[in-house]
């Protein structure tokens, strides 16, 4: 079920009312509630692979169990690999063995041993990406003793299955969500109307933003070779705004739904395009897959820690199997090596820190030098999403070569000024609301409500005139 | 959770207000639009419900292009409307009949341009779009037009929704709508002769198939039959028309034969009247079509004279016949 769907529409109010009526506010029967409205939310794309998260709730369930009671190390090391196998395994099979195997057919037809071997055709489960590193999060949190192992299998598989982040993230800590399960839950009025404004925003940054860049982006793309490099530069900005608009919308309103339901999840996008430096960037894109990565992978390889040689492997390590996350193509790997590229510098000249703040905190403009950071930040981003965007390296390289040339002076030949002009409204709201969790969360507070409601009728109006196009999130397919 | 409710309600309802509001004006100005073919006007003209057309011309493109209401009106001394709907078969021409009559006084005779894609049934709604501004809470637009892609079920009941994701379609028609100046009908009461030469289109047609082979849809010969029932028991004289086609396309259209016995055989059985113009001369020259199956403008009034002519002679031989 789409966010941005009128099953959504339906779905949403029903569950809401069910939650806080027909369950009588008892916490029992709101989790149960949850996992059957999660396994819906998630039936109704394809129900087949419901079976996944019910065995792969069911495997970090038991293992945690024992987890907890077990003091031998090495068997306590052994269910956690099964966890990993179990996860990674299912993760592997759905998404990367195709292009392992294209891979090595092609590695061995290279060395002059053609071998027969036939692809197969698998579909990919929606959200197995983010689900598994939930529950992964889980086994390794307990291997940890980060975290007392759960004997409530309803609130487990509420846990994992929970329908807001199910699909797309943000990708939950247990030790965040899962204790949230255990505590009676009141409903508040001030935290769901704020729920609500998330989800506002959050669709308008879907259906108006992104799915409007969506349009054009795709016909540059698809058609680099007929454009001039200032129209293929254009349709690479559109695109950083189109995954933005995409992925911190779907956010927002995952966040903002889950708010309905009296729970908490972390901030996923902290307004990315705003930062001073790649590292920054970093800090403020994707967060709970970045804090994932870092907590997981990245520290336990040393992290900044030992020599220069190990931390250069140890960057290149993360963005690079930080990119493969994102799918099973060449783009997404070099899309990673590339951002290592830009992160390594600041890292080995220990600035990767050096903006921790939010960007002109106390300030209603950045400095001149403040901005020319911002837009040499953007541009490096632009410059490897046209990777993350391309078909496969020579789509992207002659998109780049494309942009390198004469053209990129002369007068784009998709000039789209109505999406123009809602870029830069876009880009101011989200200037003035940086301080917050989300652009809206503040903003016209202060006005009059009048005003206000208006201003969100206008919202409403521009989600409704702009929707319909039946755009799936970009992420649903990692 | 009550003043949740409530602060929900005092939101949502002028929301809803506004909803409605906005569909009116979408709506309205759609209606004003001349796109579509005209077909927006013929829909006005039913809804208007001031159509006193004693002979009404029923049928798809081969009827609004083909059938001149005026050259009818001139020699029979009736009022004539042509209720020909573009690209569509039978069941959108039989929805549109009971559009008229719903809201205008019937006609006393039906002349339906029939061909041999008349019992077709299409799996998509064909210029579904023309449907929109008529549609909401309308029994029979929904009942007829569900089975076809195209609608949503709630696009028939919620205010707005059917105009969901048509920001491109609406920009440009009403653009139309609220700014265009000359407002010029598109048809005359229904008919457009079109000032058209041969276009290759039946060349295309040819590279794309050897030949046409007609599928004919057993709910939709039904719906006909049931339409001729309907019509002998309001007493509303029907008349089939088979209208020309040219020669060369004939032979493109496999089993062609048996459509006309169908005509034929429905005729007898309903004692109505069939006048196959496929044999006639006028089939076999070139510049008095567009493509196979349509005459243009000189073509158009020609036939229509033609026509004319044997629905004059249909008369005289039921009046001796009487006799």
């Amino acid at each position: 079920m789409l966010f941005n769907s009128i099953d959504f529409a339906l779905f949403l109010p029903l569950v809401f009312i069910l939650y806080w009526f027909a369950t009588k506010k008892n916490l029992k029967l709101q989790n149960a509630l949850i996992v059957i409205a999660s396994y819906v939310f998630y039936g109704w794309w394809d129900w087949r692979f419901l079976s996944l998260i019910i065995f792969s709730t069911l495997v970090d369930y038991t293992i945690g169990i024992y987890l907890g009671k077990e003091t031998n190390k090495n068997k306590r090391k052994i269910l956690l690999w099964i966890s990993i196998l179990v996860n990674l395994g299912f993760l592997g099979y759905f998404k990367y063995y195709n292009f392992f195997l294209d891979n090595f057919i092609s590695a061995f037809s290279f060395f002059g041993h053609p071998i027969n071997a036939r692809s197969l055709n698998i579909i990919l489960p929606v959200g197995i990406s983010f689900y598994t590193f939930q529950t992964l999060s889980y086994s390794i949190d307990v291997y940890r003793k980060k975290l007392e192992p759960t004997a409530d299998i309803i609130s487990f598989a509420a846990f994992v299955s929970f329908f807001p982040q199910l699909v797309a993230g943000p990708i939950e800590r247990a030790t965040n969500l899962l204790p949230q399960f255990y505590k009676k839950r009141h409903f508040n009025y001030s935290r769901a109307v704020d729920g609500l404004r998330q989800i506002l925003w959050g669709l308008f940054k879907k259906v108006v933003i992104a799915d409007n860049c969506a349009a054009i982006v795709n016909t540059i793309f698809d058609n680099h070779q007929d454009y001039s490099g200032s129209t293929l530069l254009l349709g690479a900005i559109f695109f950083a705004f189109q995954i933005y608009g995409d992925f911190s919308g779907y956010s927002d309103i995952a966040i903002g739904t889950a708010r309905l339901f009296g729970f908490n999840l972390k901030q996923n996008f902290a307004f990315p395009y705003f930062s001073r430096d790649i590292a920054e960037f970093w800090r403020r894109w994707h967060i709970s897959l970045s804090t994932w990565f870092r907590d997981y992978l990245y520290i336990p390889l040393g992290g900044s820690r030992g020599s220069k040689s190990k931390v250069i492997r140890n960057v290149f390590i993360i963005f690079i199997v930080s990119g493969f996350w994102h799918g099973a193509n060449w783009t997404f790997i070099i899309w990673g090596a590339l951002n290592a590229i830009y992160f390594l510098p600041l890292l080995l000249a220990n600035k990767n820190r050096n903006h921790i703040e939010v960007v002109a905190f106390n300030k209603k403009y950045p400095s001149i030098k403040t901005l020319l950071n911002i837009l040499l930040t953007f541009g490096l981003t632009t410059l490897a999403w046209i990777f993350f965007r391309a078909e496969n390296i020579n789509h992207a390289f002659q998109y780049i070569k494309g942009i390198c040339n004469t053209s990129l002076f002369s007068i784009p030949e998709i000039r789209p000024t109505d999406l123009i002009i809602l870029l830069i409204s876009f880009i101011g709201i989200e200037w003035l609301g940086r301080r917050n969790q989300y652009a809206l969360e503040t903003f016209g507070l202060k006005w009059k409500t009048p005003i206000r409601i208006c201003f969100y009728y206008v919202l409403i109006f521009l989600i409704f005139w702009f929707s319909g196009n039946d755009q799936t999130f970009i992420y649903f397919q990692f | 959770m009550k003043h949740f409710f409530y602060k929900i309600l005092v939101f949502g309802l002028p929301l809803l207000l506004l909803t409605f509001a906005l569909d009116l004006f979408i709506s309205n100005n759609l209606k004003l639009s001349n796109n579509y073919h005209g077909e927006y006007e013929v829909w006005n003209d039913i809804y208007k419900g001031d159509i006193k057309a004693e002979v009404a011309i029923y049928g798809s493109s081969r009827a609004w292009v083909q059938i001149s209401p005026e050259i009818l009106k001139d020699s029979l001394n009736k009022d004539v409307y042509n209720f020909g709907i573009d690209g569509n078969t039978f069941p959108m021409q039989y929805l549109r009949h009971l559009e008229y009559i719903k809201v205008n006084q019937p006609p006393k005779h039906i002349i339906i341009a029939v061909d041999f894609n008349s019992f077709k049934k299409k799996k998509d709604l064909y210029m579904y779009k023309q449907f929109l501004p008529y549609m909401l809470w309308n029994k029979n637009i929904k009942t007829h037009t569900q089975s076809y892609n195209g609608f949503r079920s709630l696009d028939y009941s919620l205010p707005l929704f059917r105009y969901l994701g048509k920001n491109a379609f609406l920009k440009k028609n009403l653009n139309i709508g609220l700014f265009s100046k000359t407002k010029e009908n598109y048809r005359i009461n229904g008919y457009r002769g079109m000032d058209k030469t041969w276009t290759n289109d039946f060349d295309k047609a040819k590279k794309k198939m050897s030949s046409y082979k007609i599928k004919i849809d057993p709910e939709t010969l039904k719906l006909f039959e049931l339409f001729l029932t309907e019509c002998s028991k309001k007493e509303i004289k029907v008349t089939l028309v088979y209208t020309p086609e040219y020669i060369e396309g004939q032979h493109f259209i496999e089993d062609r034969n048996q459509v006309i016995d169908i005509f034929k055989s429905l005729a007898n059985k309903y004692k109505i009247n069939f006048i196959d113009f496929s044999q006639n001369a006028i089939c076999l020259n070139k510049d008095l079509f567009y493509n196979t199956t349509h005459l243009n403008k000189t073509g158009s009034e020609l036939f229509s004279r033609l026509l004319v002519h044997d629905l004059l002679e249909l008369k005289k031989n039921t009046s001796k016949s009487i006799e």
